[in-house]
């Protein structure tokens, strides 16, 4: 039997590859949506990873580190914040 | 198919007619804060000892909580705070008061709290839980190291004893030195 192909539909699934937990801690949306200024997921609201390991929308993340509270400490542990190099 | 680029353009161009028209028909928006705010309630698991009203059920940045501590020496008591969330919530602490004016060395007459994670100690990751069951912790283990009522704190510190007649007493109204306090027992 030949079978024509006339039409088809690509469709795909996306993550970050970040596999440690599923929310922003600030925000508490899932990393794979949005911080709550942006309205398009993916490159548009990226997340930061932190030499702790510990991950945020990175719109979250900068927020928090311009506020005088935070001094320049990771959220979740409290470690200074730099963002991971790989 | 799900055309997500024409979509966005769509929204983009919906936006720009609806500011350019300045109608007022522009759905107000909803903070980040409110978001957050009504995660943290829905995620509130709370033991029966504390309960949240809310004054006007459209505004979950402002509602008040009442703690009635089933053990330790404010045990019998009903303490009412407003807690007050502001739009950097949660880049900023809510803000919380005691609304009655009680004798315990972290809370100071006017009923300013002295709890780290209100104060210095506050992360974004931290939610409504873990402040309502710190405020509830206040009253099972008062803190004598960090106090904002000195005297009261003096008192817990010196003379355990005295202490908890000072509460038993400003509890149901009475003196404590000069001050009187507000009777706090349940009805």
């Amino acid at each position: 039997m030949k079978v024509t192909i006339n039409r088809w539909n690509a469709v795909s699934t996306w993550h970050w590859d970040h596999a440690q937990e599923e929310l922003c801690g600030i925000c508490r949306v899932a990393f794979e949506g949005t911080c709550p200024t942006c309205k398009y997921p993916g490159d548009d609201c990226p997340l930061i990873i932190g030499d702790c390991k510990h991950a945020f929308h990175m719109h979250c993340l900068l927020k928090w580190l311009t506020t005088e509270s935070s001094k320049g400490l990771c959220p979740m542990c409290r470690r200074k914040f730099k963002t991971a190099t790989d | 198919m799900l055309k997500i680029w024409s979509m966005k353009q769509q929204q983009q161009q919906q936006q720009k007619e609806a500011a350019a028209s300045g109608d007022g028909s522009v759905k107000k928006k909803v903070t980040a804060a409110q978001i957050r705010v009504q995660k943290d309630l829905t995620e509130l698991s709370l033991p029966s000892t504390m309960k949240t009203h809310f004054p006007n059920p459209d505004d979950l940045l402002h509602f008040n909580v009442t703690i009635e501590p089933d053990e330790g020496l404010y045990q019998g008591g009903k303490f009412s705070f407003s807690f007050t969330i502001n739009n950097s919530f949660p880049h900023e602490p809510p803000k919380v008061k005691c609304t009655q004016k009680i004798y315990h060395p972290n809370i100071d007459l006017e009923g300013n709290v002295c709890l780290n994670i209100l104060r210095e100690d506050w992360k974004p990751v931290l939610n409504l839980n873990a402040v309502l069951v710190g405020l509830q912790y206040l009253f099972l283990e008062p803190n004598a190291a960090d106090p904002l009522n000195k005297e009261a704190a003096s008192d817990l510190q010196h003379n355990r004893e005295n202490f908890r007649r000072n509460v038993r007493n400003s509890m149901n109204g009475g003196y404590v030195g000069h001050e009187k306090f507000e009777r706090v027992v349940k009805a």
